[in-house]
């Protein structure tokens, strides 16, 4: 039993790193209609950023996290505006063959910069945690899904009170009709975008701090957005908080297997989504158009 | 009041071409401040080609379109209603997720000058325009939950939620029966009573003579009349592009 609760927290805890890779993803996805290929590249950017910090001036790595955002929210204004809205109304498979573009340009960019070593981000209390009822909780683990749980929530704020975020829901809607009650479409595009990339930009900080990265380590977050969009359900933040933390707690529940590993892990959490997309095609919390 | 110095929209030579068909030829015509202004013609006459070169969805080949006599063709469609230009469209095209009131809201957020007001302004003005179209009792339901009338009247309240000068309807009574017609009817007029200049295209007959104060007659592209409604209506040109050659001398003889 304690086993068990260890398993669900564990797994809850892992979730919350999955919620932040995927909240960017599904708005993007769900507002543009773009798969967006370069979200793990710009998930890793972020990571960058956070190691930069930490080691040249020592910020605590929570601390960076605004920074990550503003900064990969203004790589990704730039990148829509002035690559991705080209394309905007070209068929899905033009979006693939340009987003899997710009990923290789970023990661490339970023070997150039960092090189191929892997960084890591250790403050003083990372591998620390405190014990509760005999289950020990990572300070680090616990704070990233606290971290990710906030990125949701503000980004839902922004999505439903505030001008921007009505605009991004009408051009979601119909952009015919967007454009014609004044609204920019070039500029409310590209503030979605650049929204996805921000997201993205924390949710890489948050990995720094558990796992080592690389910049080609960004291609399985690109991965596991798709499989978390997808199970939560297309279109609501919310939905992708309840499809990052499942695919938290079945990761976990697939690792527990004896002798499985991480491989194993990920056949359960692809099948699960093979299952969603059978039985529910609009995702565990989302709703039929 | 009505006959102002220099006209609120001017057309001039406005022409747009697909392929070698022009669908919209040479029109030329005014609408002065304040008016309600009726474009009427048979299927495929240019009608809707022409409010989307008024609004800027689709551009001129030739001609020009002023605005307070200064020149919008060429703008895209979002500064063109910031100018001041709202417009409704024959299918609506309603923000399918949310409710009535905040359809209306989007309108107010973005639209002219005049609307912006911040987002609790924007839901104020919203609900004032919801009681101008009749919705008012619907504000919190959902587009799904509309009607086709009420769904033209959220139209409609989108439109004027944007404060414009100059509100271009396209077809709003398109497919009501003889009741929702009238009820359409003294929208436009209560919308039209508030200020704004009125463009619309109609098919029904009884609306250009009901509400309009002017018609203009397009055919293949061409202004084929244009005057007071009854005038227009009973040009024996009129009748032929509607009517067919045949049925034109039936009536004059």
């Amino acid at each position: 039993m304690a086993a068990f609760v260890q398993l669900v927290i564990l797994g809850l805890l892992a979730g919350g790193v999955y919620v932040a890779v995927g909240v960017g993803f599904g708005l993007v996805w769900g507002v543009l209609n773009i798969v967006n290929l370069a979200h793990g590249a710009l998930v890793i950017v972020g990571g960058y950023i956070t190691w930069q910090l930490f080691t040249a001036f020592g910020l605590d790595p929570f601390l960076t996290l605004p920074v990550d955002a503003v900064a990969l929210f203004v790589l990704g204004y730039a990148l829509q505006r002035g690559v991705i809205n080209r394309i905007i109304r070209a068929p899905l498979l033009f979006t693939f063959l340009l987003t899997f573009g710009v990923n290789l340009v970023i990661v490339n960019i970023l070997l150039l910069i960092f090189g191929s070593d892997f960084r890591s981000v250790t403050p003083t209390y990372s591998g620390q945690g405190f014990e509760l009822g005999g289950i020990v909780i990572p300070y680090v683990r616990l704070a990233s899904l606290g971290a990710a749980i906030l990125l949701s929530a503000g980004l839902a704020f922004l999505l439903s009170r505030t001008r921007i975020g009505l605009s991004i829901h009408a051009i979601a809607a119909d952009r015919d009709a967007a454009q014609l009650v004044g609204i920019d479409l070039r500029h409310a595009y590209a503030v979605t975008y650049g929204l996805g990339a921000a997201c993205a930009g924390v949710a890489g900080g948050l990995i720094a701090m558990i796992q080592a990265i690389t910049p080609t380590a960004g291609e399985p977050y690109t991965l596991q957005a798709f499989v978390v969009v997808i199970l939560g359900g297309l279109g609501r933040v919310s939905a992708t908080v309840v499809g990052g933390l499942a695919f938290g707690l079945v990761e976990a529940f697939g690792q527990s297997i004896p002798g499985s590993g991480s491989v194993f892990a990920n056949a359960i959490a692809f099948g699960l989504m093979v299952l969603v997309l059978v039985t529910r095609p609009q995702g565990l919390m989302g709703r039929l158009r | 009041m009505s006959a102002a110095v220099s006209p609120q929209l001017e057309l001039r030579g406005v022409t747009k071409r697909f392929g070698g068909v022009a669908a919209v030829d040479g029109v030329s015509f005014e609408v002065a401040k304040g008016d309600i202004v009726g474009i009427i013609g048979p299927n495929g006459a240019g009608k809707t080609t022409l409010l989307n070169c008024i609004s800027g969805t689709q551009r001129l080949d030739r001609g020009d379109i002023r605005l307070n006599g200064s020149s919008i063709a060429g703008i895209s469609p979002h500064r063109v209603a910031k100018l001041g230009i709202g417009r409704t469209f024959q299918i609506v095209k309603p923000f399918g997720s949310m409710t009535v009131r905040e359809n209306a809201a989007i309108g107010a957020l973005f639209g002219s000058a005049q609307a912006r007001r911040g987002v609790a302004g924007a839901f104020a003005l919203a609900d004032e325009v919801l009681e101008l179209v009749g919705l008012r009792a619907k504000a919190d339901h959902p587009v799904s939950a509309l009607t086709i009338p009420d769904r033209k009247r959220l139209e409609v309240a989108r439109a004027v939620a944007t404060r414009p000068q100059l509100l271009l309807l396209d077809e709003v009574m398109a497919g009501l029966n003889n009741v929702e017609v009238d009820d359409a009817l003294d929208m436009v007029r209560a919308v039209h009573a508030t200020g704004v200049t009125v463009l619309l295209i109609e098919h029904v007959m009884r609306v250009i003579v009901g509400v309009c104060r002017r018609a203009i007659v397009l055919d293949f592209g061409h202004v084929l009349a244009q005057g007071e409604p009854e005038v227009v209506l009973r040009d024996e040109r009129v009748i032929q592009a509607y009517l067919g050659e045949r049925y034109a001398k039936r009536l004059k003889s």
